[in-house]
């Protein structure tokens, strides 16, 4: 066996334990969790390597292989941990900890993640849209929020640059991040002469992704994979929702048809689907809210990047399905709610590269990975 | 001023010790025992480490100084029910369950030929039966047979009595009560083997040829249900690939969240015990970190030096029933990062020790740990504590205690008589 020094990176073990993996140093490694994990494999299986590697501070060791995003934090070792080290959620702390590291810019992840910051980010696309109004004078500002006027009044065409600049940052973020760990990846464990081709790796995690396949394997919180997977098929519904309303918006910019407020009858294909998919997402996200209370006893309920991705998805669906019906109703609070939807959509996906949105993309790249070098 | 006496609850190793050390300096004693025998667990063991000695050998000299000191006086069969504070002293009530036989009993074994019914059998951990009419143990003390009223009923008593020529089958016995007054009060209420059936993933219970170190003890005493030669349960086959599961149930925030101390000695023992009858046996420990505190630690050089005999890091998570009867273990051998599984004719579940007062509280105001171990520093003025009724221990450590709390006692029962003189 060859020799290796060690760096213990003190910062990193305090950032894992701040970001909820307290309960990191109780555990002494007997490797219970490793045996009662159903989706870890049988050579070098996590999470009992993981937590010495926490413990130590090797956050090279942790960043270079995928296995803490093949976690899905059933908390299976959470149960069984005779040390109530819960194993499942320092792995989260440490996926938490790994997403702000490949992330740039870095203070966007530090703020993202702090509690004091989260009514300045909500109110950020606001404040940008009301600036921007008032210095083209385009009318009162107040009267913009408050009234129907906002959207009447033609202004909401200055939402859709705001929206799909965000959206653009948002993806070059992201594809930077994942790049970095697919590196960061590869040079713990090159990729040369893979087991299996990059296309037929992505083709498989799909499948795996769709079928919750190795999440269904959880046995302490079987129910959690459902609830997950309800989300999952309510924001594929959305974006397709959102594709279809984005080709019908389209033509109408080029036309320069601004002040007409694009307006289709209730029972068009768009709308239904969005209907539905929005009320999946609130049975979806409430589900994912009550099996975290009922797991609360053994795995704690979770630290703020947990609860500020679930709130931000419940609000969403919330304020979603009331902007609808309260337009039905025919009443200006609509608008109101429709303002906090917005505010909300802006935060979940601008603000994704360094909230736990970005989970979905981190995992399906260590899941490709995994693929690609034999690891699942 | 009625007689008192030092009142020592408990009569295994550490109450033997605790009452004979006082009576032998001089002063009354009386054990109150809730088993129809003394001698507790230690009774129940085939050797104690690190000499591998057999334990009767030390309870018998035990047995012997009790027979010879009219100091000491024991009930078995009787549980402690009350206890009130009098000045100094104490008055306690004690039950007493009908044993049926009395002392004229000469232990010629003639009720139980004659008993048509039976019982499980408790000693030997379930493992085989007796007849409703029994002795606990080929070399119990007392030497007098009991009749377990809840296996035989019907016409069985009276086939007991019949057969006995002597006179000491005594049917109508009924519970009862009695007073005392004690100067002084020994817990020495010991311990259980911890429930292991309770950590599912283990499979005792579950799975068959998964037991207990108990119940390898009985499986090794030449006094057990095999006659000393260890045998499976399922088949009786010879056990020729063993594996141990150190810590089932202890350092387990779940179950037992202390080392029970005793577990890993207690493998490596019947690790030789294994070598001893089948020289090729193949033997795996699997353990989280071995603890064979002070000396020990040379035993466990010798067992792992021994041929055959293998040290695993891993806690074993899982246990399932494979062909034949055999079992299947799962662990992560930790020093080389692979998850492994390996078959076992037998797997020994190495059962951590719980405070028998978790089951069975005594009736005295006392403060229990979160893990229902008794707190010294909250027993009253004249209560001592000793052995595993305060933390798991071995039985010299037991002995060194109940001597210790010998000591204090009677220097309680002095102070309570008006001081030394």
């Amino acid at each position: 066996m060859s020799e290796r020094i060690l760096n213990p990176d003190l910062g990193f073990v305090k950032d894992v334990i701040n970001a909820g993996g307290e309960s990191l140093k109780k555990c002494y490694q007997c490797a219970t969790c490793s045996v009662v994990c159903n989706v870890s494999p049988d050579d070098s299986p996590f999470p009992r390597k993981e937590m010495v590697q926490a413990q130590w501070g090797l956050k090279e060791d942790l960043f270079r292989n995928p296995d803490i995003w093949l976690c899905h934090q059933c908390s299976d070792c959470t149960a069984y941990c005779p040390r109530g080290a819960k194993p499942g959620e320092v792995l989260n702390a440490v996926r938490k900890v790994s997403i702000a590291e490949f992330s740039a810019p870095k203070f966007l992840a530090d703020i993202v993640n702090k509690p004091a910051a989260l009514i300045p980010l909500l109110a950020a696309p606001l404040v940008i849209l009301l600036v921007w109004s008032h210095l083209l004078n385009m009318g009162s500002a107040a009267a913009a929020v408050y009234g129907s006027s906002f959207i009447a009044s033609g202004q909401f065409k200055f939402i859709d640059p705001l929206f799909g600049a965000a959206a653009v940052f948002a993806v070059v973020m992201l594809a930077r991040g994942v790049s970095k760990y697919w590196n960061a990846m590869s040079a713990g464990l090159p990729v040369a002469g893979p087991k299996m081709e990059l296309g037929q790796a992505i083709g498989e995690t799909i499948r795996d992704i769709l079928g919750h396949e190795r999440f269904k394997k959880c046995e302490v919180t079987k129910a959690r994979s459902t609830a997950h997977m309800l989300v999952l098929y309510s924001f594929i519904g959305l974006l397709v929702t959102t594709l279809l309303a984005l080709t019908k918006m389209i033509p109408e910019y080029f036309a320069l048809n601004w002040s007409t407020a694009f307006v289709e009858g209730l029972v068009s294909a768009y709308k239904i689907i969005g209907a539905v998919s929005g009320v999946i997402l609130i049975i979806g996200i409430l589900l994912v809210m009550s099996n975290r209370a009922k797991n609360a006893p053994k795995a704690g309920m979770g630290s703020y990047y947990d609860w500020l991705f679930i709130s931000l998805v419940a609000g969403l669906g919330i304020t979603g399905l009331f902007t609808e019906l309260l337009r039905l109703a025919n009443t200006p609070i609509a608008y109101g709610m429709y303002v906090a939807h917005l505010m909300l959509v802006f935060f979940l996906f601008a603000y994704a590269p360094y909230s736990k949105m970005a989970h979905m993309f981190y995992r399906a790249t260590a899941m490709v990975f995994a693929r690609m070098t034999g690891r699942m | 001023m009625a007689e008192q006496s030092i009142l020592v609850i408990g009569g295994g190793i550490s109450g033997l010790t605790a009452a004979l050390e006082a009576a032998e300096a001089g002063h009354d004693v009386t054990i109150v025992e809730k088993n129809p025998y003394l001698g507790g667990r230690v009774a129940q063991l085939n050797k104690y480490f690190p000499k591998l000695c057999p334990p009767v050998c030390g309870l018998e000299i035990n047995y012997r100084r009790i027979k010879e000191n009219a100091k000491v006086s024991f009930h078995t069969m009787s549980r402690v029910e009350a206890v009130s504070a009098r000045g100094g002293s104490f008055e306690v009530t004690i039950s007493k369950a009908p044993r049926y036989i009395n002392d004229r009993c000469v232990g010629c074994d003639a009720c139980a030929q004659a008993c048509p019914a039976y019982r499980p059998d408790d000693f030997n951990f379930g493992m085989g039966r007796t007849k409703a009419a029994y002795l606990p143990f080929d070399q119990a003390y007392p030497m007098q047979y009991v009749i377990d009223s809840a296996s035989c009923t019907k016409d069985c008593g009276q086939k007991c009595k019949e057969a006995c020529k002597y006179g000491a089958v005594d049917l109508d016995m009924k519970p009862g009560t009695f007073k005392m007054d004690a100067s002084a009060i020994v817990v020495a209420t010991g311990w259980n083997p911890y429930d292991i059936s309770k950590v599912d993933i283990l499979g005792m219970g579950r799975v068959k040829n998964v037991i207990t170190n108990m119940m390898m003890e009985r499986l090794a005493a030449p006094n057990g249900p095999t006659g000393g030669k260890i045998l499976r349960p399922s088949d009786g086959k010879e056990p020729k690939k063993v594996a141990f599961v150190q810590c089932a149930g202890s350092r387990d925030e779940n179950n037992l969240p202390y080392c029970s101390y005793i577990c890993c000695m207690a493998s490596l023992k019947q690790t030789t015990y294994l070598k001893e009858q089948y020289p090729d046996a193949e033997i795996d420990i699997f353990y989280i970190d071995m603890r064979t505190p002070g000396r020990y630690e040379k035993f466990y050089w010798k067992v792992r030096d021994m041929e055959g005999v293998s040290f695993t890091k891993g806690k074993v998570a899982r246990v399932e029933g494979a062909d034949g009867d055999d079992v299947t273990v799962t662990l992560e051998d930790v020093l080389n990062g692979k998850r492994v599984k390996r078959t076992f004719d037998m797997v020994v579940l190495a059962a951590g020790m719980e405070a028998a007062t978790n089951q069975a509280p005594v009736p005295l105001d006392i403060k229990y740990t979160a893990e229902g171990m008794i707190v010294p520093s909250s027993l009253k003025p004249g209560i001592y504590a000793v052995g595993s009724a305060k933390s798991p221990v071995d039985v010299a450590r037991s002995v060194q205690d109940a001597t210790g709390a010998a000591l204090k006692s009677i220097q309680s029962a002095l102070l309570t008589a008006g001081g030394v003189k």
